[in-house]
């Protein structure tokens, strides 16, 4: 009580800054009066009684620095002493302060920038009630090397039922879906749910209601929910909107619920979000009979029971798998092993980000680093250069202690200044860099500069500060004070101590810029070449746009039912294109170059039975038969389709080059017969044809096996996956822009129903499908040039602060007949060293752990041997010229000037 | 700026309470005359330490302090007992009391006594 009385009354002192003198002296003036007096009384001499009085006072000093302690908070006080200082000295070399600063802020913005994404990414938890229940089950066949395998009902059901782990088990497929009766249709992503989906993810809608029990059926339920996105993008928001039909590939819905603005599929965001859900028991039509073989489901997320640990569930579901391929074991062939995983689903969704962003991360923590090191060696040069002011410091009675606070309150000072500032970049560069983000980052919308990123970068900023501010700052205070105050007025502080320290720091920071000019070298030599790298056809002028037929579930709405059907359309749509001028030749393709397809079949190959252990798979792409043409794909061997293999005539299949070596390595593949999915009554296709390998996977995909079709053939769902969807590739001169109202128009004119959506051109795609790879890259890549500029700085500013130091002994060797040469040799040889010593250490370093890059590289080595010579050489020149400017100066030195400054 | 030891100024502090309470308001001067006439030795030398603690008791309000006339007509500060200082007196008092006490005891203990 007493104590915060006290405290109060000096933080009230503080805070008015009543600090003055004026009570103290009085008080004394007072008592050494009547000391005086009393002393006159007893005797003395006047003189005598005053010198006696103030004698028995005591030392004036100490009591007024005592009395003034009493009287203010002397910590605070310091501190404010000290930032006044520190303000005054950086005003004082604006220079030195601004360079500081810059380099933390470009330190500190960088880290906050990525771990902003690292933090919406990786870290923040997914925003639904208890995520970490949340888990995503996954099938795999080990035996047969294939995962995440589809799944049955019954099998949906024995999570269900009986793994007993669960509280909710939900199966979803991803699609999208043609919605009419707008403006103009529109193709939307969907989402087939299971009806306790919402229940599972703990959601609450906006309006109306989610999906429950009461909309569970054997097939699809007649109700949707819509995002708030497309509520109130299609809807104006009207809160009528319930009980509304809308039509989804011209199948009815009423909408019952909108979801609130927040809710977000918890999914990879591949293309777009999910606009509309729908629900389904997956067990009538169009899903096959719920049979235990009849694997069709893609995708399940599940909620594990309170309590329940990943690995009691996991446990339990090994143990089920195991039961299940005992007592079904014609089901499950003992090849396969297969097993049921679960994963928590935020680790699922991140998935393939994850090594890029721990690059990205550990690229931000080197700069970070190296940042530190640069102000620190800054700092320890001039804290050399004020050796002098420190050694007074203490001769003038300042505790060791005080010295070192002095000295951190700067370097902090200096690190919380360049931590705003680079907090603010951050700010500004995130919203830059958003643009670049690829959009195959999961949850790439939810990146923001939040409290948990901020309080990173500040404690970032002060352990820089702390950290790079306490070598020098030891360093002063240590130093023996009349050696420096002697040494002090001749400006000779380049003692031996010091320069090791400051050595140390140089080739440490040498060698994490070449680390991280390795890992850039490495990234970019990826990308270069994938950006070279032949895609199996050409590019340039052709433009791709996508068209969706609708397939909806009751046949008796789908005007697109059978082949013959589907052939009119395409081949009126073909006429049309083909009609627009400016466009050469026109096709169609199911699955576009570098999209990725999203189907891996089975594959029966004629003479060839299904052998355990070796699975046959192929992914099958529906094409027209100009779309090689269009394309400009090399033929190997054989034909191309031709306009009569069609339906009723010999099936006909193109492998391309991986298909034919992989299943027929000793063989012609020409005129052998093939067939996709392993159903023996689905007809056997005759070979034709062999192309050259088109990356249709992906520019850093190679090898996957891929099956022509002719679009005008019968080919059976398989799977219950159904091509409906598919692209328009036309070769031409016109641009994207300019071709997409034709199309538009060209589609409509045939089917008003059906949407047309992505158009763009064909390099654009290519390179799209690198963004993730270009981003890592060039953000590494920026990372190193800044890496090595500073790193050019830090052997600058060692040698020319060296320079400075000795410039009495460069003018006595001078003096003494040392040539120009010989001057220039010792200053670059010192350079040369440091920087040999730290490219050496880097490059050891970088080999060691340059194979935890392994997953981000592609047609490059790890330890590619280009990278590892170009980076020394080009480090070691840049060295050798920052170096040279210092050394040319030190040729400069007078050596009059020196010696008589002696 | 050397320290000194806590219990010096502890005791200084509560030296300056007692002999306010005995004494009635003085000034500073004043009050170091006393504790030299108490005590002997003690504020012979250093006088000046009792300004700070002054202050210090003055901002845990135990004594007031206003300017008055000193015994030669010239301004000086006086320094009063406050009612919270007195009670803080009484406290210390019983506490030094008991300590001095306990000391004692053990000052005066021989081993036969205990065995």
């Amino acid at each position: 009580m007493r104590s915060l009385r006290r405290f109060l009354a000096r933080l009230a002192n503080f805070a008015t800054r009543q600090q003055n003198d004026q009570r103290l002296r009085e008080e004394m003036e007072e008592h050494l009066a009547q000391q005086t007096a009393e002393n006159l009384r007893a005797g003395m001499l006047p003189a005598e009684a005053r010198r006696q009085a103030v004698l028995k006072f005591g030392a004036v000093e100490a009591v007024r620095e005592d009395y003034h302690a009493e009287q203010g908070l002397p910590f605070i006080e310091g501190l404010l002493q000290d930032l006044r200082y520190a303000m005054r000295l950086f005003a004082k070399s604006p220079g030195f302060a601004a360079v500081a600063i810059l380099t933390i802020a470009l330190g500190i913005g960088a880290t906050t920038a990525i771990f902003s994404i690292v933090n919406a990414v990786l870290l923040r938890s997914l925003p639904y009630p208890e995520p970490d229940r949340l888990v995503k089950i996954l099938f795999n066949n080990p035996g047969t090397e294939s995962y995440a395998v589809r799944f049955s009902v019954p099998e949906l059901d024995d999570l269900r039922n009986r793994a007993g782990v669960f509280e909710h088990v939900s199966a979803m497929a991803r699609g999208s879906t043609d919605l009419t009766g707008g403006s103009q249709p529109e193709r939307l992503e969907t989402l087939i749910t299971s009806s306790n989906y919402f229940s599972m993810l703990g959601a609450t809608p906006q309006i109306g209601r989610l999906f429950g029990s009461q909309d569970f059926t054997p097939g699809y339920a007649a109700v949707a929910v819509i995002s708030d996105h497309l509520w109130r993008r299609n809807f104006a928001a009207d809160p009528k909107i319930l009980g509304r039909t809308i039509h989804l590939d011209n199948d009815p819905y009423t909408i019952v619920g909108v979801l609130p603005p927040g809710f977000r599929h918890p999914g990879r965001a591949s293309s777009q979000d999910v606009e509309v859900w729908i629900t389904s028991g997956f067990s009538a039509a169009p899903d096959p009979p719920p049979t235990r073989s009849a694997r069709s489901l893609p995708q399940a997320y599940g909620r594990l029971k309170p309590g329940v640990t990943l690995a009691q569930a996991q446990d339990r579901l090994t143990a089920m798998a195991n039961q299940l391929r005992h007592q079904y074991a014609t089901d499950y062939p003992s090849e396969a092993k297969w097993t049921i995983e679960i994963l928590p689903l935020q680790e699922a969704l991140v998935g393939k980000i994850r090594p890029t962003l721990l690059v990205l991360q550990g690229a931000v923590i080197l700069i970070v680093f190296i940042v530190s090191l640069n102000i620190a060696n800054l700092l320890l040069a001039r804290a050399s250069g004020r050796q002098q002011e420190m050694a007074v410091r203490r001769a003038l009675g300042a505790s060791r202690g005080r010295v070192v606070r002095q000295m951190l309150t700067e370097s902090v000072l200096l690190s919380f200044m360049g931590g705003a500032t680079g907090i603010a970049l951050a700010v500004g560069a995130l919203k830059f860099m958003m643009r670049f983000i690829p959009s195959t980052v999961p949850r790439g919308s939810e990146v923001t500069v939040d409290w948990a990123v901020l309080s990173l970068a500040l404690l970032i900023s002060l352990l820089t500060g702390l950290l790079f501010g306490l070598a020098p700052a030891i360093h002063s205070s240590k130093s023996d004070l009349s050696t420096a105050i002697r040494e002090g007025t001749r400006g000779s502080g380049y003692s031996a101590r010091s320069n090791r320290l400051r050595d140390a720091l140089i080739v440490s920071e040498l060698a994490i810029a070449v680390v991280l000019m390795i890992g850039a070298g490495l990234l970019l030599r990826t990308l270069r070449d994938l950006l070279k790298e032949n895609p199996g056809f050409n590019p340039t002028q052709v433009v791709a746009a996508s068209v969706s037929l609708p397939y909806p579930n009751d046949p008796r709405l789908d005007p697109y039912l059978t082949i013959a059907r589907q052939s009119i359309f395409y081949r009126e749509l073909q006429r049309r294109i083909n009609a627009i001028p400016g466009v050469e030749l026109a096709a169609f393709v199911s699955d576009l170059p570098a999209a990725g397809s999203p189907f891996n079949f089975g594959l029966g190959i004629e003479g060839r039975p299904f052998k355990s252990g070796e699975e046959l798979r192929a992914e099958p792409i529906i094409i027209s038969p100009d779309y090689f043409k269009v394309m400009q794909a090399p033929l190997v061997r054989g034909r191309y389709f031709a306009e009569d293999d069609q339906d009723g005539k010999l099936p006909v299949a193109i492998v391309d080059e991986s298909t034919a070596r992989r299943y027929w390595p000793d063989h012609d593949p020409l005129g052998r017969r093939l067939r996709i999915g392993q159903d023996p009554t689905s007809s056997w296709r005759t070979i034709v044809g062999i192309v050259k390998n088109i990356k249709h996977d992906g520019l850093d995909v190679d090898g996957v096996p891929h099956v022509y079709i002719s679009i005008y053939q019968k080919f059976d769902a398989v799977q219950g996956v159904v091509f409906r969807d598919f692209a328009i590739v036309s070769r031409t001169s016109l641009p994207a822009s300019i071709l997409e109202p034709q199309i538009r128009h060209q589609v409509k004119s045939i089917d008003p129903g059906l949407p047309v959506y992505n158009v763009t051109s064909m390099n654009e795609l290519l390179d799209r499908s690198l963004a993730s790879r270009r981003f890592s890259a060039q953000l590494v890549g920026g990372f190193a040039g800044l890496a090595l500029l500073l790193a050019s700085i830090g052997i600058y500013g060692l040698l020319a602060y060296m320079v400075g130091q000795r410039s009495r002994e460069i003018g006595l060797r001078m003096a003494l007949g040392a040539g120009r040469a010989d001057i220039l040799k010792l200053i670059l040889q010192k350079g040369i060293v440091l920087a040999a010593v730290g490219v050496i250490a880097g490059v050891i370093l970088s080999a060691s752990t340059a194979s935890m890059m392994a997953s981000l590289l592609y047609g490059v080595r790890p330890r590619d041997p280009v990278v590892f010579l170009t980076v020394p050489l080009l480090l070691l020149a840049v060295a050798i010229l920052a170096s040279y400017i210092p050394a040319w100066r030190a040729t400069k030195v007078d050596s009059m000037a020196a010696l008589r400054d002696a | 700026m050397g320290k000194k030891p806590d219990v010096l100024q502890g005791t200084l502090a509560l030296m300056v309470l007692k002999t306010l309470d005995v004494f009635g308001p003085l000034h500073g001067y004043g009050i170091a005359r006393r504790i030299e006439q108490i005590s002997g030795d003690l504020l012979a030398v250093n006088q000046g330490t009792l300004y700070p603690v002054l202050l210090k008791l003055e901002h845990e309000g135990s004594i007031t302090s206003d300017w008055g006339a000193s015994e030669n007509n010239r301004r000086a500060r006086f320094y009063q007992l406050t009612r919270a200082g007195h009670k803080q007196l009484q406290a210390e008092t019983k506490d030094w009391e008991q300590t001095a006490a306990i000391i004692a005891r053990f000052f005066e203990v021989k081993a036969e006594d205990l065995s």
